[in-house]
């Protein structure tokens, strides 16, 4: 046998060295495993870490692995929770996580996090304990108010990036803005747009002055056209901009110095905001939009019609468009001709669950993929869907990696011929290899889960809402989709045979998540005895069936700390919501008593 | 011109710019301003033959660059002083010679390692080390101790629980 080589013998410092242009995660875990010198010196040196279940790992646990953690990205709620299947109080605090990077990690410099719970504490904490922090990224967050944010600003004197992105947000006035410290001139970005409340527009206008090297500042409805023409004035490096309110009168000195500012703006790449826009103001818009690879129009109700028309025109090198559903079939067409770089676009509904007149069809989408080739990425919420315009699309542009439609109408037929929606889905995952994540509506049976099964081969993450015939459905996914990360289910008829088919597959999975389906209580334990490394977890909220249960003594739920005994004689009930996750960190210890796990 | 003696008793007579590459040899210049002859005991002369003809070629095309952009500024035509030879390889991108030149079989990639480390070449060790990460990339754990002659030291509880770890925790 052949001596150990010489790389077993290299100084740490060496292999640190090597280690440090390994850059993935995959690669950086993959050298963790190969030698317990290896091992040590991988943990010590690890600066990044991705967490996509907050429960998946004790947060003590991966403090103590990498001490020197310098970026850390934390998900916490299901998907679901993004429409509201997930009850207020589930969990994904940020605390324990903060605290533990508190006790050992003190070079931590930038925390993502989303759909997690922060309260004012936890940002308190962690303005005081990192002394070179300097990115805090918080999307889709709720459980803090701008008291939180003061603490940032106020102790965080490196900060460059403070992006809080669709936060439920407490608001208690406008002095946040006014605690940036005077020394704080290190911010690169700045993004309070989703905060309702009124900006102290002179406090902002001295921090974006003192602070050159800002680069994107996306700001909230509050912020007048007087304000944003002095901020754009000041960063001629922009690149990034949400405006706020565009309201201003024809001539108005508000309008001719916006107008000039946006003139000087050359650097200009991404556009959003437009709460608010009279006309007028669009005009002023024209000319950054040849540079414009980014624009997300999805707050900007009133864009549409001639208006959109004219702006969409003048966005030639567009990669990326975020535009509400009120544009129409019209809006699309134009978007098709004009935007032949188009690869990323997302069409919400500008009324949620209510057909408005002017709304998106089968044939705006079909208008986009015959003009835009390099289309690769789509989120769609649209009110009618055909199989022959499924097909084209999926042959128009054969690249997509991420395809979500939503047809707002659960369990609609296509209606040309009145017939499920099978082949339609079936050919955009026969045709699009490289697809990972897709999202599927629409009246849909047992054979569109037989295509993704037999040719989704790099699904990661699939979404079905009111879909399937039965049990089979679900296993032709499990059996199928051998790189499935994240399987969600909601109101399809799989019961207990598929949740047990293969329940091997759940610990290659990030998670699970089924609302609303057949499991059964008596399916769940059979799932959570056998594999002991999963988080079986139900999500009971007290609604009137199991307040009405309870009252019947049907359901007998012992409180005993975490161990809520399930032992009764209605294991065939159904269960509402499982939430089934694999975690190295045991049962989680914050659970709601709504929460039970198994 | 400095000497430098192989740890196997090679001498090789290099221009003090050239030795100078090495922090170390640096330092010791700089300590004793005298000193003509250095020793070193960890450096064989097949390795060293490799980390000097680095050296050289850093050192002459950093030389040329500012020989030819003085010309540039003093006459504003071509670098017509820059000697032939250089100009030759000035042609070709110094990024594409360090990738030929690391081109080698992983004994002699392990020795530079080892002598840009020990000699504190920051440019070589950059090199050799990005080059031993890239054989790394992509691989499995298996795959990078057979590549490596690495035995695997773990108990097998310990290698399954990293090994759960990983993909489930820290993806």
């Amino acid at each position: 046998m052949k001596v150990q080589s010489a790389m077993f013998y290299f100084p740490e410092e060496v292999i640190e060295h090597i280690f440090s242009f390994l850059t993935s995660h995959h690669d950086r875990n993959t050298v963790s495993t190969v030698c317990k010198a290896w091992y040590k010196i991988e943990r010590l040196s690890r600066r990044e870490v991705f967490v996509g279940n907050c429960y998946a790992v004790r947060p003590d646990r991966a403090a103590a692995r990498f001490p020197g953690l310098q970026a850390l990205s934390l998900k916490g709620k299901p998907h679901f929770a993004d429409f509201d299947l997930v009850p207020p109080d589930w969990g994904g605090l940020a605390g324990p996580w903060i605290e533990a990077m508190a006790r050992s990690c003190p070079n931590l410099e930038e925390l993502r996090m989303k759909r997690m719970v922060v309260s004012d504490e936890s940002l308190e904490l962690l303005a005081h304990a990192f002394p070179n922090f300097k990115a805090l990224v918080l999307v889709s967050c709720d459980g803090f108010s701008t008291d939180g944010l003061v603490a940032v600003a106020r102790n965080c004197k490196s900060l460059r990036e403070l992006d809080l992105q669709e936060n439920e947000i407490e608001d208690r006035g406008p002095r946040w803005l006014n605690s940036f410290l005077d020394s704080c001139t290190s911010l690169v970005s700045l993004n309070f747009a989703c905060l309702k409340g009124e900006i102290n527009v002179k406090s902002l206008e001295r921090l974006v002055c003192r602070c050159p090297n800002l680069k994107s500042i996306r700001l909230n409805r509050a912020i007048p056209v007087e304000t944003l023409a002095k901020i754009i004035n000041q960063c001629p490096n922009l690149e990034d901009l949400g405006t706020g309110s565009l309201i201003a009168d024809h001539f108005s000195e508000a309008y001719i110095s916006l107008a000039g500012a946006l003139q000087k703006c050359k650097k200009l790449k991404s556009l959003s905001g437009f709460w608010d826009v009279s006309p007028l103001c669009l005009l002023a818009v024209y000319p950054v939009c040849a540079n414009l690879t980014g624009l997300n129009l999805s707050y900007a109700p009133t864009v549409q019609g001639q208006d959109f028309v004219n702006l969409i025109q003048h966005c030639m090198k567009l990669q990326r468009l975020w535009v509400l559903d009120s544009i129409g079939d019209k809006g699309l067409a134009v978007v098709a001709s004009a935007c032949k770089e188009l690869q990323e676009l997302r069409v919400f509904p500008s009324e949620p669950f209510v057909g408005g007149p002017a709304t998106v069809t089968e044939e705006g989408l079909v208008a986009i993929s015959s003009g835009c080739p390099k289309l690769n990425s789509l989120l769609y919420f649209c009110h009618s869907m055909t199989n022959s315009a499924l097909i084209t699309v999926s042959k128009n542009c054969p690249n997509f990696t991420r395809f979500r439609l939503c047809i707002l109408e659960p369990r609609k037929p296509d209606p040309v011929t009145n017939e499920p929606l099978d082949e339609g889905f079936g050919a955009v995952v026969k045709t699009c290899k490289n697809l990972r994540r897709f999202s599927i509506s629409g009246l849909l049976t047992d054979q569109v889960f037989y295509y993704i099964g037999k040719y989704a081969k790099a699904l990661e993450m699939l979404s079905i809402a009111f879909a399937g015939d039965g049990d089979q459905g679900m296993m032709y996914i499990l059996n199928g989709c051998k790189n499935l990360r994240k399987l969600e289910i909601r109101d399809c008829p799989f019961g207990d045979a598929a949740l047990l088919a293969d329940v091997t597959k759940y610990e290659t999975m990030r998670s699970l998540w089924m609302s609303s389906c057949d499991v059964s209580l008596r399916g769940c334990k059979a799932l959570a005895a056998k594999m002991p490394r999963l988080n079986v977890e139900l999500i009971n909220e007290r609604d009137a069936e199991m307040e009405e249960n309870l009252n019947n003594g049907v359901v007998d739920v012992i409180t005993n700390g975490n161990n809520k005994n399930l032992n009764n004689g209605n294991d065939e009930r159904k269960v509402e919501k499982l939430y089934v996750y694999r975690t190295v960190g045991g049962p989680r210890s914050d659970a709601p008593d709504f929460v039970w796990t198994l | 011109m400095i000497t430098l003696t192989s740890s196997d008793g090679v001498q090789f007579d290099v221009r003090e710019a050239v030795a100078k590459e090495s922090q170390i040899i640096r330092d010791m210049i700089q300590d004793d301003c005298v000193i003509t002859n250095i020793p070193l005991a960890n450096v064989n002369h097949k390795i060293l033959s490799i980390v000097l003809e680095y050296c050289q070629m850093h050192v002459d095309k950093t030389e040329m660059e500012v020989n030819a952009s003085k010309h540039q500024t003093t006459t504003g035509e071509g670098s017509s002083s820059v000697p032939v030879a250089l100009k030759v390889s000035s042609n070709k991108n110094l990024n594409d010679w360090d990738k030929e030149f690391i081109n080698v079989d992983l004994d002699t990639l392990y020795d530079l390692i080892l002598a840009a480390n020990y000699l504190n070449i920051s440019g070589l060790l950059n090199l050799t080390t990005q080059a031993a990460a890239d054989i790394i990339k992509g691989k499995t754990t298996e795959e990078i101790r057979a590549t490596f002659n690495i035995k695997n030291d773990f108990t097998p509880e310990e290698e399954a629980a990293i090994r759960k770890e990983n993909p489930w925790a820290f993806e």
